[in-house]
């Protein structure tokens, strides 16, 4: 038979749980963008709740055409101009701040094992 | 020749009585949760402080859990409406197409020839196809008795479960359909012939009756209908249609009685633009195998199968939806290929097939488009190998199918140097090897597993009687003789076909059966056109056939409204 459950009750134990982990925790976090003197809000804005990086942020200091033009000998093929994007795929689709990066190609391309940095 | 409806003023025909009793819109879930709601009281099963708050809330329109209590619908909430002076920007047109793919762009096209003034707003930041096939039929060097019989073979592959008026509609205006794309997308500049009906050989005739076809290729790979409709866009925007490419759609603007008016996006800024639409919007926003919520809800059997393509969220349904669109009943139609690890002239071959362990699993004659039925679970997810022999060439020779030679195979195998032809280098995993258990460790599958498995094929080939998997004994070939050559496919979801309840003008329809105003949805996106478990491959490239052409006629239709 089919189940229905109200959305705040689902909503109240998700938040729930994300209070938690959040407190648990450490305030500080490792990132090369602070390490080079780049400040939370330059990022993630001023809201006071750390929102995912929207591409047009990165976008502010990276040029992803120009990113791309640099990589062009990168085997087995070019990460930065691909099929399916162009040169317009969101970087945090791959690289990550606060925890490991990944390789968004390889699910499917199982020869393209990058080292994401 | 024609396709009138032959019922007239008798109300809604069979398959959509089926879709409005069965299928999910946001009128009948609610209703249904409450039902629901009740039910459980009813049966004392609301212990659980869940279920005793869904009975005194029967409007939670927040989730559903599917039947195995396993997913959950996150789509259905309906957002609040982006209000005016969140708008950075509104602009008007006649028609707005949401989606710029095989189903879009020969939409606004379309529409455009017709006269409109055309937007299309694209999340990607270019138009996006897959495939190279896309078929029709060329009336004028076909028998309508050929016509009907085809339209009755289509109907019987989706298990009688489509809209036959659907089939029909493709049947009489397909070749007229994509013998316009193929034009226009030459004029962009696309690399696309018309192969005929030679790329049609299996159907030429059809209950004894003769029938031609057209078949639009663009390709070979790695040139691909994503090309072709870049090519196409550029026709497009030739003949004044506007693209918002990286602007995803993620309202529809209703008026009062709920007809929509126009679609907000939001652009790559952040800002909301509003798309006014004079006479429809279109939606042409594909399926949704990469919403995984919806996905399981609708069609569990793919739950632990690869997917292909990348950021199909179902955007149109959620859309839809929300204007009172109805899905249709769960159990929606997949569609899992691979053509690429070799020759996509083999895959049909009744050679011996090995699961991901190395076991046979399957009497063979099962065509690869129906193979995902068998490797579903987690651990094999689609992943199998076709085994074969030196002698192949000899072997198999009168099976179907088309063989390629051993120097042809190499092209599909990664451990061969040398650039390859045709082929999406990154997929390709045909292997050789010098002994089974080298060529069980390239197919990644147990060496000593396949070893059992040959010697046991091996022993019912002698025996001239396939005793396990009653595969006839014409298709019995040993694997003896080095090199031994496997392929490793592995069938992902090219595609969800089912979707939104539609009339004959691809007007989505609310949970009465009326039209909504100004909303047309076509392509993976459009309900009616499949129904079985797989997607049916007696048409090679239907799928597009059927996207061209109901954009096409859906272009024009809302133009002249």
């Amino acid at each position: 038979m089919t189940i229905h459950i109200p959305s705040r009750i689902l909503g109240f134990g998700l938040a729930g749980l994300l209070a938690a982990s959040l407190g648990a925790a450490p305030a500080a976090r490792t990132s090369k963008h602070a390490a080079r003197g780049v400040t939370c809000v330059q990022c993630h804005g001023k809201s006071g709740k750390p929102a995912a990086v929207p591409f047009r942020q990165c976008q502010g200091c990276h040029d992803p055409a120009d990113l791309a033009a640099r990589t062009t000998q990168a085997k087995p093929t070019n990460p930065h101009q691909n099929r399916h994007y162009g040169t317009q795929t969101d970087c945090t689709r791959c690289h990550h701040e606060h925890k490991a990066s990944e390789n968004l190609c390889l699910p499917c391309h199982t020869r393209f094992t990058f080292k994401v940095p | 020749m024609s396709d009138e409806p032959r019922e007239e003023g008798q109300g809604p025909d069979a398959y959509t009585r089926r879709v409005l009793e069965q299928g999910l819109s946001r009128r009948s879930f609610l209703g249904r949760a409450a039902g629901g709601a009740a039910a459980v009281g009813l049966f004392g099963m609301g212990a659980s402080p869940a279920l005793a708050a869904a009975v005194k809330e029967p409007k939670a329109e927040g989730f559903a859990t599917s039947t195995d209590g396993g997913a959950t619908l996150t789509f259905l909430p309906k957002p609040k409406p982006i209000r005016d002076r969140e708008i950075s920007e509104t602009l008007t047109f006649d028609v707005v197409v949401v989606g710029a793919g095989a189903s879009g762009v020969p939409a606004a096209l379309s529409a455009a020839e017709h006269g409109a003034k055309v937007a299309v707003v694209q999340k990607a930041p270019f138009a996006l196809s897959q495939g190279n096939t896309g078929s029709g039929i060329d009336l004028a060097a076909s028998e309508k008795a050929g016509v009907e019989a085809l339209v009755a073979r289509l109907i019987a592959d989706s298990n009688h479960r489509c809209d036959p008026k659907l089939i029909r509609q493709w049947a009489y205006h397909s070749g007229e359909a994509v013998r316009w794309v193929i034009d226009r997308a030459k004029q962009g500049g696309a690399t696309v012939v018309d192969q005929g009906s030679p790329a049609q050989r299996a159907i030429l005739k059809v209950n004894g009756y003769s029938m031609g076809y057209v078949t639009s290729f663009f390709g070979p790979k790695p040139y691909t209908t994503g090309d072709g409709m870049r090519a196409l866009a550029k026709t497009a925007e030739k003949a004044g249609v506007k693209f918002f490419f990286q602007m995803p759609a993620v309202q529809l603007v209703q008026g009062r009685s709920g007809e929509v008016q126009g679609v907000i996006a939001r652009g790559h800024d952040g800002k909301y633009r509003k798309f006014l639409a004079k006479k429809g919007v279109i939606l042409a926003t594909g399926d949704y195998q990469n919403n995984r919520a919806m996905s399981d809800y609708f069609i569990p059997d793919v739950k632990h199968l690869e997917r292909k393509q990348m950021d199909r969220t179902g955007d149109g349904f959620a859309l839809a939806y929300w204007a009172g669109g109805v899905f249709e009943p769960i159990g929606h139609t997949k569609m899992l290929h691979d053509f690429d690890a070799g020759p996509a002239s083999m895959c049909d071959m009744p050679f011996l097939a090995v699961d991901r362990k190395g076991r046979r699993f399957v009497n063979e004659t099962v065509e690869m488009s129906l193979l995902n039925n068998y490797l579903k679970d987690a651990e094999n997810a689609g992943h199998y190998s076709q085994v074969f022999d030196a002698d192949y060439m000899t072997q198999a020779a009168t099976w179907p199918g088309k063989l390629v030679p051993p120097d042809g195979l190499k092209n599909y195998m990664p451990d061969e140097p040398g650039p390859k032809k045709g082929v999406f280098e990154s997929q390709v995993n045909t292997h050789k090897a010098g002994t089974l258990e080298e060529l069980a460790r390239k197919l990644e599958v147990d060496p000593a597993t396949l070893v059992a498995t040959v010697r046991r094929y091996n022993e019912v080939v002698a025996s001239g009687k396939d005793s396990d998997f009653g595969k006839p004994a014409s298709f019995l070939a040993p694997i003896l003789k080095a090199p031994f050559y496997g392929i490793h496919r592995r069938v992902r979801v090219s595609a969800i076909c089912s979707g939104m309840l539609v009339d004959e003008h691809h007007q989505a329809l609310n949970a009465d059966g009326k039209p909504i105003k100004g909303l047309f949805l076509v392509g993976n996106l459009g309900g009616g056109f499949y129904g079985g478990v797989d997607y049916p491959l007696t048409v090679f490239g239907l799928s597009l056939g059927r996207c061209y052409t109901f954009g096409y006629l859906t272009g024009r239709h809302v133009a002249r409204l």
